[in-house]
């Protein structure tokens, strides 16, 4: 017994130490994201040398690039690559202006959301391919038809979470704008849109991802020019170099245009009391 | 000031709510209403300050414009969490034209320097100080108080409750203070009023002479508070 008490005397049974704070490891953190795609280069780039797999499967990650930068410089590249982006863009926009309008409308009036919200969600059911032989028998093989399906694919996330978010305002917000006997429109504007907002731009980030994923389907099935057809055209005359590049290439723009959506939604929503702010 | 005739807000037919609620408060009064949870004391202050319209009943104020007859103050701060402290002191109101008031108001309520400050920044205490300088600013003829202290812990209590003192001291505010906390009643308010019953009803009314700043511990308020005790004694009905 005594010995127990002599022992907690000498080492106090709680013991704290304070422990620096360890530096912001940012730069370390994204070197440590590089290596296993370095390690996957390296081993596919032996692979191909050492003739573990056949060229014309999976040719080495040079020879992709050997391939990419030949088109790149002879400008043929460029083309494809613009009128993928511009298809995005421009689907994207046009799928975000009828969500938020829409989104806006079902998420604030009742009898809107009573009068649109079931159709929207039947036809939200359709598998999003199933659009593309009536785009085309409605609109033809242009660029419209194209725009139109990247359109409906950002649509419904933008819509929905447009919705669920202003749906999901605290009410005692709002009851602050009620004592300052704000108008509906004051109400919208200086309560619910913000209120709204982190959820409004996880539907544009999940949008966005639809947004490209629906241009491949588009140029996969019927385009003459883009980076999904490139893929087409890659495959049909036996060049997986071509395909592979641009599959690399969807990658590089899919991340640097999330990436873009990433820091508005950082910087807009710096007022959230959750882990990345803390 | 403030003239409250025979207003009744009930719930499920009847059984919950106020009912015959007759009120008057004076200018620069400080009223309190006391009573058991359920005996619809928060829902006298929603139907003054017009957040539920479905009461019957006048209610008169001597206010030009209804705009800011009533100043509300909620158990919770409310802020809005996309607004730091400034913002928030100046919701509702063009920022330019009350920024200097808001600045005041925040030192007044021990704020300064987190004027920038984002609500989730802030302690529980630090947030109600933050409301009671947005509830103050468009100098409402009358201040409502729903429970305001009643989630913080006791010194942060005390703090506060000598803060709204001081800021009486300064503008005069007429206020009508919802509580459940005895101490806080007596320590604060001119008049007390005590509701009870399902729904409720006003039991009796209560005059504290005593001057203010009050001592905590005053022997004269400890008997007023047997008094008030008794009068709730919650085994009667």
């Amino acid at each position: 017994m005594s010995s127990r008490t002599e022992a907690a005397v000498s080492s106090p049974a709680v013991q704290r130490t304070k422990i620096k704070p360890a530096p912001k490891r940012k730069w370390g953190g994204a070197l440590l994201g590089l290596v296993l795609p370095v390690l996957i280069l390296i081993l596919w780039e032996t692979a191909s040398r050492a003739g573990w797999v056949a060229p014309y499967l999976l040719p080495s990650p040079t020879a992709v690039v050997e391939e990419m930068s030949g088109m790149a410089q002879e400008g043929e590249l460029w083309g494809h690559i613009s009128i993928t982006l511009y298809r995005v863009f421009a689907g994207f926009f046009a799928g975000l202006a009828a969500a938020v309008v829409l989104g806006a409308a079902t998420g604030y009036s009742r009898i809107a959301r009573q009068l649109l919200d079931p159709m929207l969600q039947a036809l939200r059911a359709i598998p999003s391919l199933a659009w593309v032989p009536l785009f085309v028998l409605w609109i033809g093989i242009g660029e419209a038809s194209k725009i139109t399906l990247v359109a409906v694919g950002v649509f419904f996330p933008v819509y929905l979470n447009l919705t669920s978010g202003i749906q999901g305002v605290d009410r005692k917000l709002i009851e602050v704008g009620r004592i300052y006997h704000f108008t509906s429109l004051q109400q919208i504007k200086k309560v619910i849109l913000p209120a709204a907002l982190p959820s409004f731009i996880v539907g544009l980030r999940s949008g966005l991802s639809l947004g490209w994923m629906f241009v491949v389907a588009a140029e996969l099935l019927g385009a003459s020019q883009g980076l999904g057809y490139l893929m087409v055209y890659g495959q049909n005359t036996s060049a997986p170099a071509i395909v592979i590049g641009s599959i690399l290439l969807f990658a590089v723009f899919g991340k640097i245009t999330d990436e873009v959506l990433k820091r508005i939604q950082t910087r807009a929503l710096k007022w959230q009391d959750n882990l990345e702010n803390a | 000031m403030l003239t409250v005739k025979k207003v009744s807000r009930t719930f499920q037919s009847g059984a919950t709510g106020f009912e015959n609620i007759d009120l008057q408060v004076k200018r620069g009064e400080v009223v309190g209403v006391l009573g058991t949870s359920g005996c619809g004391k928060s829902t006298l202050l929603r139907v003054l300050s017009g957040l539920d319209p479905e009461y019957e009943g006048s209610i008169q104020t001597k206010s030009e414009n209804r705009g800011n007859a009533f100043g509300m103050m909620f158990q919770e701060p409310r802020l809005m969490p996309w607004l730091d402290v400034l913002d928030n002191v100046t919701f509702g109101f063009s920022k330019p034209s009350k920024k200097e008031a808001a600045l005041e108001l925040i030192e007044t309520v021990g704020l300064k320097g987190f004027e920038h400050h984002y609500p989730k920044d802030l302690s529980g205490g630090m947030a109600q100080r933050a409301a009671i300088a947005r509830s103050l600013l468009s100098q409402p003829d009358i201040l409502l108080l729903d429970e305001p202290f009643s989630a913080l812990d006791a010194f942060t209590k005390m703090q506060l409750q000598d803060l709204l003192l001081s800021i009486w001291e300064k503008h005069h505010t007429t206020t009508l203070l919802v509580t459940h906390d005895i101490d806080e009643a007596l320590y604060l308010c001119d008049r007390i009023v005590i509701m009870r019953g399902q729904p409720g009803q006003i039991e009796s009314e209560l005059f504290i002479q005593r001057p203010k700043p009050r001592k905590r511990g005053d022997a004269v308020l400890g008997e007023l508070k047997e008094q008030i005790l008794k009068e709730l004694d919650f085994t009667k009905r």
